[in-house]
């Protein structure tokens, strides 16, 4: 039987007598030199531009509009609000490390700079939060409300099911333990920022802290890539080590999505139960929608029944919001044809 | 009647759902070329009665670069003899749900008989699965109301 309960040996940086093209994504041969004209999958090339073309820095965002609104806010909403910025940068604190450790085990360096490139943004994403943090509150107030984040037991909670799967690849990185820590890093990326994504997108409807928002839409375009890229690497896992796509590894995804599923229910009742406006049954469905999401990314089937998202205004900011100029097809071209709908005589399904 | 299927596809989505809709035009006795858009040419336009289209959007909701001389196709050539459906998937997480099929939809409004566009998020489900077959009864319909 072969190995995907032996460690992974950690590869090293050159390995001149191997192809530039790696022949594997873990246990392949590769000589380390990166050619991205000559690469396994060449849709990666597509990602990494696109991770590029993403590039923001929170430096940009101007938070005097927030500063101003700040005290407006009602104590509950600053309390939510200082609570869930800790608690996502914790988060996001847990996955640049962890992508650059996994790099060192991926022979793949096409990936392995994808990874770089994540591990960068989820960096930027950490201070980011920072920024917002030392706009809004002094220095003592955002120390203690990271030793709130730590504390808090719902937090430790949720955080634990991602903590022991990295622990774990850290402890002994085999075959099997990399693809239970990409299920968690799906986890991590794509369902556990969405109670706090719907907390600052719900300010936004009401126009409060829209800086803040933009800044959260940014990291949300980021993490759906991210997440896009998580699933694309689990799916070449299992197809290029049929051994690791099995019944139980199968299992073992729906059963830990569907864990880190009520793990984000349950913070949601917490943290969200004093916000007016934010249904919680509702998020519930949210989350499950979020989920199934998530199984047909990764190739498999809906684990929960199958409905409409139920709260369509967690979504990315569009340009037109954040004011930004395009230039693009439609651009140069300008919009020549009115829009029209099925009241024009056709059906929209 | 013949049919073509003129797709792109990035993540597997679009092709997915253009093999069910190809599926479904043959079940129905429609004889149907499934075409990936680095093999189509212009005057294959003029070689069916319906020609529908398949794409995933791009950035802020765009046409993906390889559909633009799709799009330029119908506006230059004469296409008004055919019937027209669109197609697409998309993520709701990102501003403009399936823009480009919105886009390709306006247009072929105007230089086509449009019957029926159809937005997917992500993987078919069974409901989208369901709403293939309609797709393909509106395009068929469409023929014989222009007959």
């Amino acid at each position: 039987m072969s190995g995907i309960n032996q460690p992974l040996s950690k590869i090293k940086l050159l390995n001149p007598t191997y192809p530039n093209k790696a022949t594997g994504l873990i246990n392949g041969q590769s000589s380390g030199l990166l050619n991205w004209n000559d690469i396994a999958y060449p849709q990666m090339y597509d990602l990494y531009q696109t991770l590029l073309a993403n590039f923001w820095k929170a430096q940009e965002i101007n938070m005097q509009d927030d500063i101003k609104q700040w005290d407006d806010l009602t104590e509950t909403e600053k309390d939510v609000f200082l609570r869930i910025n800790t608690q996502l940068a914790s988060l996001d604190s847990l996955q640049t490390p962890t992508l650059t450790h996994v790099m060192d085990y991926v022979t793949d360096s096409s990936f392995k700079a994808i990874f770089a490139v994540i591990a960068q943004q989820e960096a930027v994403h950490n201070e980011s939060y920072s920024y917002i943090l030392s706009s809004l509150v002094p220095l003592r107030e955002q120390n203690e409300r990271f030793d709130q984040a730590k504390d808090d037991p719902i937090v430790r909670k949720r955080n634990q099911l991602i903590l022991d799967s990295y622990e774990a690849f850290r402890e002994n990185p085999t075959p099997q333990r990399l693809f239970e820590l990409a299920i968690n890093s799906i986890n991590l990326e794509g369902i556990y920022f969405y109670a706090g994504f719907a907390f600052f997108y719900h300010l936004a409807r009401q126009q409060k802290m829209v800086k803040t928002s933009t800044m959260i839409s940014y990291i949300q375009r980021d993490e759906m890539q991210h997440a896009y890229f998580v699933s694309q690497f689990v799916r070449i896992l299992l197809t290029e080590n049929p051994e690791l796509n099995t019944e139980e590894n199968i299992q073992y995804a729906y059963k830990t999505i569907d864990h880190a599923v009520q793990l984000e229910k349950e913070w949601a009742d917490y943290i969200l139960k004093d916000i007016d406006g934010i249904d919680l049954e509702e998020f519930h469905g949210y989350v499950e929608y979020l989920a199934n999401k998530r199984f047909r990314q990764i190739g498999m089937d809906n684990y929960y029944p199958e409905r409409e998202n139920p709260m369509a205004w967690i979504h990315v900011f569009s340009d037109e919001m954040m004011n930004e100029t395009k230039s693009d097809f439609f651009e140069q071209k300008s919009r020549t044809y009115t829009k029209v709908s099925s009241s024009n005589g056709f059906d929209e399904l | 009647m013949k049919a073509a299927i003129i797709y792109t596809s990035i993540t597997g989505n679009t092709s997915l759902l253009a093999e069910v809709i190809h599926d479904n035009m043959e079940a129905k006795g429609i004889e149907t070329d499934l075409i990936p858009v680095d093999e189509f040419q212009n005057h294959d336009l003029y070689d069916y009665d319906i020609v529908t289209v398949g794409t995933y959007s791009w950035d802020n909701g765009e046409i993906p670069l390889e559909m633009e001389d799709v799009y330029e196709a119908f506006e230059t050539e004469n296409v008004k003899h055919l019937s027209t459906g669109v197609f697409g998937t998309g993520d709701s997480f990102y501003p403009y749900f399936c823009g480009a099929v919105d886009l390709f939809r306006d247009m072929l409004f105007v230089h086509t008989n449009l019957a029926v566009t159809l937005k997917v998020e992500l993987t078919p489900q069974d409901e989208d699965i369901a709403k293939c077959e309609k797709f393909c009864d509106r395009l068929i319909h469409q023929v014989a109301v222009m007959s």
